[in-house]
């Protein structure tokens, strides 16, 4: 294959593919019409959503990141024996399907020793609004954990021994030092664990269950109203989802220039 | 005297590289430069120095308490790298105030610290700086005076000039000189450029494949650096074995082809010892001159090499025993007026013929009973 041949065909393979996910999204924002837009958004039911979506994924994504820091620091800055079986399974619900990380979690939660205990102390997590905290933070910790761990493994651990040499002890290194050098790359993982939490499907449906007006977040709203038939419904979830993760991506991208993953 | 840091029999082990049993001292108000090639062990020994490794075995003293166990923030080092490490997020005053925000000093008293090390390092205009916007010189200045600041009992530079321009590392040394003579600061300093160790040392220890191989005055090391890599390091291009010969006067007699060279070392008759001349030290002339050199050896160039303002003459003996190479100056060469082939004499004294080592004698059971240079283990302060 000659090289204009080679590079003409690496650049029709890129165009074609972009072409198709571009149409596919202007096809869901052209296809209703405004109005019908404008009212769905507006109705109880997508605020309701709206409003979970948010408070819930808000929630997640401060849990997320608390997990996030403190395995993401745990692996970038000690070696220990397991710490490659660690990574392994940290990364694991990225290869999971959704509904198979949901279906474990709700045997977790549902069934057994633990969620007897759970039970016991008064916290009833399956198919309540805590069950998508729980399906969220799940889905989205290992994302965030990989940009935090990239974060800290470009931070010379030395600027933390030259804190250490002038009296810090690491805890205040690390407050002092590593966190506010990694504030671009903890703010990349809060996005992209935030954009995580608000399309979480397959975990919610199966641990929170699709319920409407209880357990609704935009991903089940476009999930119950495409069941009814109600396509205005479902296509202005789809639309506001679209929206908030094509801005969680650009964000992304911007921040994630002085990430090393 | 009591050393200020002690480093006794150190072994570290860090995935393939192990430190093993390395000794060392370091008096109060000494320089003291540990000199290595990359990947000796040299950052690895100060960098256990400060906490950040843990050592397999061996102990560090400071003022005779041991600090082997102690956490980095309870050892009082300041430490400066290559990287300079300036805290990105802080502008130049916030870093070299960083320090003191651990101690209990007021806000002026903060300031006139910082001030005071700004000025030493003339970066005092720069303090409101972000980091990022200094040239390299003046980022190592500020971490200088961020490693200063909390007044450390010791100054730790991991190869400190090496990532500066050679003005700029001819200036911070210059700087550097001038300041630990002020503030009467003793400084282990990590290097693998000899020019550190000249322009700024008291003490010098070089280290190889984590073992400490030579400890003395740069002096010392310099002149009667032990055979081998020692010798390599700091470019003693003339070494040789001759043996003894019995000597009517105080100095040494040794021989070679017939020739005798004579030292102000001295060994018993018989005996095989490896002697060494700085090539710096020897005269070529045209032909035997009177002059205080005892040694004047007829010798046929066999090469010449200029470089830059300099010119390498090596010249061997007709049966090849003794090769020696000559450092002279490029107008010294042309008014020598010499060609490869041609005979010439090369003279150095007898106090430039450095004994390095004295081999064991032949005859079972007899020791040694010249004085050679300290190793390794003995301490450099």
């Amino acid at each position: 294959m000659g090289n204009r041949i080679f590079q003409a065909a690496l650049g029709g393979i890129t165009v074609i593919f972009s072409g198709f996910l571009i149409w596919s999204m202007v096809s869901l924002v052209l296809m209703p019409e405004g109005s019908e837009i404008l009212e769905s958004a507006l109705s109880e039911e997508m605020l309701y959503s709206i409003h979970l979506s948010l408070s819930t994924s808000l929630l997640s994504v401060a849990l997320v990141m608390l997990l996030a820091i403190s395995i993401g620091y745990l692996l970038a800055r000690f070696t220990f024996p397991g710490h490659h079986l660690l990574r392994t399974i940290v990364d694991l619900p990225m290869a999971f399907p959704e509904l198979v990380l949901g279906l474990c979690l709700l045997l977790l939660f549902g069934h057994g020793a633990f969620a007897d205990w759970l039970k016991s102390v008064g916290i009833h997590v399956v198919f309540s609004k805590w069950a998508i905290v729980v399906a969220q933070v799940f889905t989205a910790a290992p994302y965030a954990i990989r940009v935090v761990y990239g974060t800290f493994r470009g931070i010379s651990p030395r600027y933390e021994m030259v804190a250490r040499s002038l009296g810090y002890n690491h805890f205040n290194a690390f407050l002092r030092v590593s966190l506010p050098m990694a504030r671009g790359g903890l703010f990349a993982a809060a996005v992209i664990a935030f954009a995580r939490c608000m399309g979480c499907f397959g975990t919610v449906l199966i641990l929170a269950g699709g319920t409407r007006m209880y357990t609704e977040t935009l991903p089940i709203t476009l999930y119950l109203n495409i069941s009814y038939g109600n396509l205005a419904m479902a296509m202005t979830s789809g639309i506001i989802l679209i929206a908030i993760s094509l801005g969680a991506i650009i964000v992304f991208e911007i921040l994630n220039r002085e990430v090393v993953l | 005297m009591m050393d200020l840091l002690s480093v006794r029999n150190l072994s570290v082990r860090l995935g393939d590289f192990s430190l093993e049993k390395v000794s060392f001292g370091v008096a109060e108000g000494s320089y003291c430069c540990l000199l290595g090639a990359s990947g000796a062990g040299k950052s690895v020994l100060l960098e256990t120095v400060i906490g950040a490794f843990p050592p397999r075995e061996g102990q560090i003293f400071l003022r005779g308490k041991n600090v082997t166990t102690l956490p980095p923030e309870r050892r009082h080092l300041g430490i400066v790298y290559q990287d300079y490490m300036l805290f990105p997020h802080l502008n130049v005053y916030k870093n070299i105030a960083f320090g003191l925000g651990r101690k209990n000093f007021s806000r002026n008293e903060i300031r006139e610290k910082v001030e005071f090390l700004a000025r030493q390092l003339r970066i005092h205009h720069l303090l409101d700086r972000d980091v990022q916007t200094l040239s390299g010189g003046e980022q190592q200045r500020a971490a200088l005076a961020r490693a200063l600041v909390t007044s450390p009992e010791i100054l730790l530079l991991d190869e400190a000039f090496s990532a500066l321009d050679v003005a700029t590392r001819e200036s911070m040394r210059r700087m550097l000189k001038n300041l630990v003579r002020d503030l009467g600061i003793t400084v282990l300093h990590v290097t693998h450029d000899m020019e550190d160790v000249w322009a700024l040392a008291t003490h010098v220890a070089v280290i190889h494949e984590g073992r400490l191989l030579q400890a003395g005055t740069p002096e010392d090391v310099f002149r009667r650096p032990h055979p081998g890599y020692v010798a390599n390091l700091v470019g003693a291009r003339n070494l040789f074995t001759l043996s003894s010969l019995p000597s009517s006067s105080e100095l040494g007699e040794f021989e070679v082809e017939g020739l005798s060279l004579y030292s102000t070392c001295t060994a018993p008759p018989g005996r095989k010892v490896t002697l060494s001349v700085r090539p710096e030290d020897i005269i070529v002339a045209r032909e035997r001159i009177t002059a205080s050199s005892m040694n004047q050896i007829p010798l046929k160039i066999e090469k010449t090499e200029q470089r830059g303002p300099l010119v390498w003459i090596t010249g061997n003996t007709e049966k090849g025993s003794l090769k020696l190479h000559a450092l002279v100056t490029r107008s010294g060469f042309e008014s020598l007026g010499a060609h490869e082939g041609d005979s010439c004499v090369f003279l150095f004294k007898a106090s430039s013929l450095e004994m390095l080592e004295c081999l064991p004698s032949a005859i079972p059971g007899e020791i040694p009973d010249v004085e050679v240079p300290e190793l390794a283990e003995s301490r450099s302060a």
